[in-house]
């Protein structure tokens, strides 16, 4: 019983049977991720350190790249606007988003299912596709130009330059700030809140001492997301730039005028230095503090109804709902403008823009699908594996992993198609030009969200399913097709067709790896807005948009959740 | 043709954490019966769930045997040990109906459908599950889930039928209608049955025998009957049952001396570990235990016998009447519990304890096994 027999054989401690497959995915994993992520940004990284035409050699390194920094008047204004149009733009969208998610979160209001939706929209479209509505509205011969300046006196600063570029982009990635935001205040426990009320604080004070504390992180890494964004789109200051220049048009400036790979290389690296000295700033502020009590219990937070805070709350939110959305109805609008030149507003309306870009449409419309549609199966084929490996077994370096797989989030897409332009133009794989290297670029682009929303179905299912399934004889595999995989599926799904619409309307990777044959829907765009064409490009962009809308719409009813719980 | 007998020999789980190596299973040995309901109980902790984990293959051991009908089970993964099992959250698969559940490990077996169909219908029915063969998992109550999750393990013979808290989540009602369930099917069916249960009710009403753990290890292991009349240590006379603790003085002849300048001669002595010794502040002295129901009461006077203390409380509960006594020479408030109230003693009366030396149980240091 309980006392040692003396009689039975010691046991020798036996090994149990070694799992292989985790070994068997980090190796495939690791493959993969040091060729398409690891490689690409080394060879980056050391192609920025030497001259155009030089080759990769000990001896040609060089810091002449990031001395046209100093020397050149071009480079250092756009590294000085990129400063400014990245930290004005992360400013003013958190100062547009926080009055926002205060309101929703804690002031009674209808219709608040129908917000939350109509504020996602901002980040499915592709924000490039509307800055071309400021110019007509704010242009200057534009409709509120005109309207200030005939009935007001009051002249409004260009459009074009930083004005332009940090008002579209502002209120392109608000939402970003408003999601997070609005989230952490609706699942914070309002006892907290309470419990300062009762110890006598009073609205103010309680905002000031309480409620922002607790959500500063969230704010944090909202304005964080908003950060790096702003800081890679090339598309906005492509359209609205004019002579302003930023970072990521600079490096298409590099590209497109001179092919001068090293020298956007180099840009590229001063850009994500950029983004890590904001991240650091970020953590120095707010990164020690956690506050695990934000999902507390499921008692709602009280919600004020006092007419003031309504009308207020009400007059607001719709308000920068209805401005956020300034640019997608302008483009819908304008894409049924005929006739539009010398007027105020169009003065003849049809469908002959559609008809226009009916024969030029398609090819960019099937580059588009299939493209995203590979890069978004071997996403989530990929970020199944990695997902499931990463919760459900454990193994030395599950850290690096993980932290991998998260890198391209902080990196700007036009540096990963950097990346990638300097890697695959020569050396052991050239891939320049063709669709793989497209298809590759979207695929590390939105491992991270595959892995995220996958990895977020798997935390559904209870372990004890796949046990009980082995119990009952079943091999690991069958377990998998009959088990887990039935059980994440619609998460999949809705993960996979979230990548996929991002990706329809992507730029910035696009516009570095594209080529003739490869041209996307969004090159198409972006081509017929920087020469000027609105009809056609507005009639495209609305085809974008409403496909985009419709499959994240699907997406959200296939996993039972709200369209702005599924951007968080 | 085997014996069908579950051996299980030195078996031990050491984990690795961040604060060092935990024994969760320190050394367990068991020999479990063909068609024996056999319960592994204990307070949460104690590694009574990890051994039943490592006997299904969902744990590997750190050294140890784990052997069914002779044959080493350690080579063959948890899918090849043909083992049914109910977990404490019945893990059903949502997806599937009660039939697809019941039927899946017929299915993983490739038994053709019709067999599998016909078998697992009969199976439903004894189980009162007929006609609910078409619904999910989401719409049956804790108790068919519960029911289903039993069809689920047996549904394909099993060698061993494992049991993971089954009843945890039942209401207290239903926990003693599904517990005699369990056994009856059990009963039918002959299979081997491990069941790992907190709740020492349960597990002395259904239970052949039973194994008591405690911080890794198994203290004893025994039939319900002897392990409540004979418990080997003070941790399992405490966990089983009420039971009360008298500090004793052991004389070389076996006697006890006990407060009240009062001796008993304990019909069984076994031997106290230092370690209990010392939880229970007892320095150089033994104890005597005694049953509630063994102990008499008697009203303080000149010449009474027995251990002295006051009834702080008199409860009448119908079939016994139950004392608190507060007593100097005890580990804890005495329980006293007789079939009849006793009428001339009440709250606040002194009162004198004593017991029949063939109803205490000895424990003292240096004491034969």
């Amino acid at each position: 019983m309980t006392t040692k027999s003396v009689a039975l054989p010691p046991t020798k401690p036996r090994r149990a049977k070694r799992d292989l497959f985790p070994v068997f995915v980090g190796l495939i994993t690791g493959a993969v991720l040091v060729l398409l992520l690891v490689y690409p940004i080394g060879k980056a990284l050391l192609s920025s350190f030497v001259q155009q035409g030089d080759a990769l050699a000990i001896e040609n390194l060089t810091l002449a790249n990031f001395g046209r920094f100093i020397t050149s008047p071009l480079y250092k204004s756009a590294l000085l606007n990129s400063i400014v149009v990245a930290l004005a733009t992360t400013a003013l969208a958190t100062l547009l988003a926080l009055p926002a998610a205060y309101a929703m979160a804690r002031v009674k209001m209808p219709f608040k299912n129908l917000l939350m939706s109509l504020s996602v929209i901002p980040l499915i479209a592709p924000p490039f596709i509307g800055a071309y509505s400021w110019v007509l509205l704010l242009g200057r011969r534009g409709i509120v130009t005109v309207f200030l300046q005939e009935n007001l006196g009051i002249t409004l600063p260009s459009i074009f330059g930083p004005f332009g570029i940090i008002l579209a982009l502002s209120l392109s990635y608000f939402p970003f700030v408003f999601l997070i935001v609005q989230g952490a205040l609706a699942a914070a426990d309002p006892y907290i809140e309470e419990s300062a009320a009762i110890a006598g604080a009073k609205g103010w004070r309680i905002l000031r001492t309480i409620t922002f504390p607790l959500v500063a992180p969230s704010i944090a890494s909202g304005a964080l997301v908003v950060f790096i964004r702003a800081l890679g789109n090339v598309g906005v200051p492509s359209v609205l730039g004019g002579d302003y220049y930023v970072l990521p048009t600079l490096i298409l400036f590099q590209v497109e005028g001179f092919f001068n790979l090293n020298g956007a290389a180099a840009i590229a690296v001063v850009n994500v230095l950029l983004v890590l000295a904001f991240l650091l700033i970020v953590r120095r502020f707010s990164g020690k503090k956690r506050y695990v009590t934000l999902t507390g219990t499921t008692q709602r937070s009280k919600q004020n109804d006092s007419l003031g805070a309504r009308v207020f709350a009400n007059a607001y939110v719709w308000g920068l709902m209805a401005l956020a959305l300034v640019p997608q109805a302008m483009v819908v609008f304008s894409s049924f403008a005929e006739r539009w030149a010398g007027s105020l507003l169009p003065t003849r309306y049809g469908l002959g823009n559609y008809r226009l870009i009916l024969g030029n449409v398609l090819e960019p419309i099937i580059n588009s699908v299939w493209l995203a549609g590979v890069a978004t199966l071997l996403a989530l084929a990929f970020g199944t594996l990695t997902a499931y490996v990463s919760l459900r077994r454990r193994f030395p370096g599950k850290w690096l992993l993980d932290l991998t797989i998260m890198l391209p989030f902080v990196l700007p897409g036009i540096v990963t198609g950097v990346a990638y332009l300097t890697t695959f133009n020569s050396g052991p794989i050239v891939l320049t030009g063709t669709a793989v290297l497209l298809v590759f670029g979207y695929f590390v682009r939105r491992l991270a969200y595959a892995f995220r929303s996958v990895s977020a179905s798997i935390g559904q299912v209870d372990p004890q399913l796949e046990e009980a399934s082995t119990i009952c004889g079943a091999t690991w595999g069958r377990t998998m097709r009959r088990v887990t995989l039935p059980l994440i599926a619609p998460g999949m799904l809705a993960g996979g067709i979230l990548v996929f619409s991002t990706l329809i309307g992507e730029l910035s990777v696009t516009i570095m790896l594209f080529s003739g044959k490869t041209k996307t829907v969004s090159i198409a765009i972006f081509e017929y807005l920087t020469s000027h064409r609105i009809a056609p490009a507005s009639a495209m962009g609305t085809v974008v948009i409403v496909i985009t809308l419709l499959l994240v719409f699907l997406a959200s009813r296939l996993l039972g959740k709200s369209m702005a719980e599924m951007f968080r | 043709m085997h014996d069908g007998r579950l051996g299980v020999a030195g078996l031990t789980k050491v984990f690795q954490t961040k604060e060092g190596p935990v024994v969760a299973v320190d050394d367990v040995h068991l020999d479990v019966a063909a068609g024996e309901f056999f319960s592994l109980l204990g307070p949460s902790g104690c590694g009574k769930t990890t051994t039943l984990r490592m006997i299904a293959g969902l744990e590997s051991s750190t050294s140890g045997s784990i052997t069914f009908g002779g044959r080493d089970l350690a080579p063959l993964p948890s899918a090849a040990r043909n083992l049914g099992m109910v977990f404490q959250s019945y893990a059903l698969f949502p997806h599937l109906t009660v039939l697809e559940n019941a039927a899946y490990g017929l299915r993983v077996r490739r038994t053709p459908d019709s067999h599998t169909r016909e078998r697992v219908m009969r199976l439903l029915d004894v189980l009162g599950l007929g006609g609910l063969h078409g619904r999910y998992p989401s719409d049956l109550s804790g108790g068919q889930q519960q029911r289903v999750s039993i069809a689920r393990a047996l549904a394909y013979e099993p060698d061993m039928f494992l049991l993971d808290e089954p009843l945890a989540n039942l209401d207290a009602k239903l926990r003693v209608q599904m517990r005699e369930e369990i056994r009856r099917i059990q009963k039918e069916l002959g299979v081997l049955a491990l069941y790992v249960t907190h709740d020492q009710e349960e597990a002395m009403s259904v239970s052949d025998r039973l194994g008591i753990f405690n911080r890794g290890r198994l203290m004893q292991v025994g039939a319900p009957t002897e392990i409540y009349r004979n418990p080997t240590s003070l941790f399992v006379a405490d966990f089983i049952g009420k039971i009360n603790f008298f500090p004793a003085v052991f004389e070389a002849g076996g006697s006890a001396r006990l407060a009240g300048d009062w001796s008993v001669a304990p019909a069984t002595i076994h031997p106290l570990g230092a370690d209990e010794a010392e939880s229970f502040k007892l320095g150089s002295k033994g104890v005597v235990a005694v049953r509630p129901e063994h102990l008499r009461l008697q009203r303080n006077h000149d010449g009474a016998v027995g251990i002295p203390g006051r009834v702080r409380r008199k409860l009448f509960l119908g079939s016994v009447t139950r004392y608190f006594v507060t007593c100097d020479a005890s580990l804890s408030e005495v329980i006293v519990e007789t079939p009849r109230p006793i009428d001339e003693v009440g709250e606040g009366d002194g009162v004198n304890l004593s017991f029949d030396g063939t109803d205490g149980l000895g424990y003292t240091r240096g004491a034969r096994p």
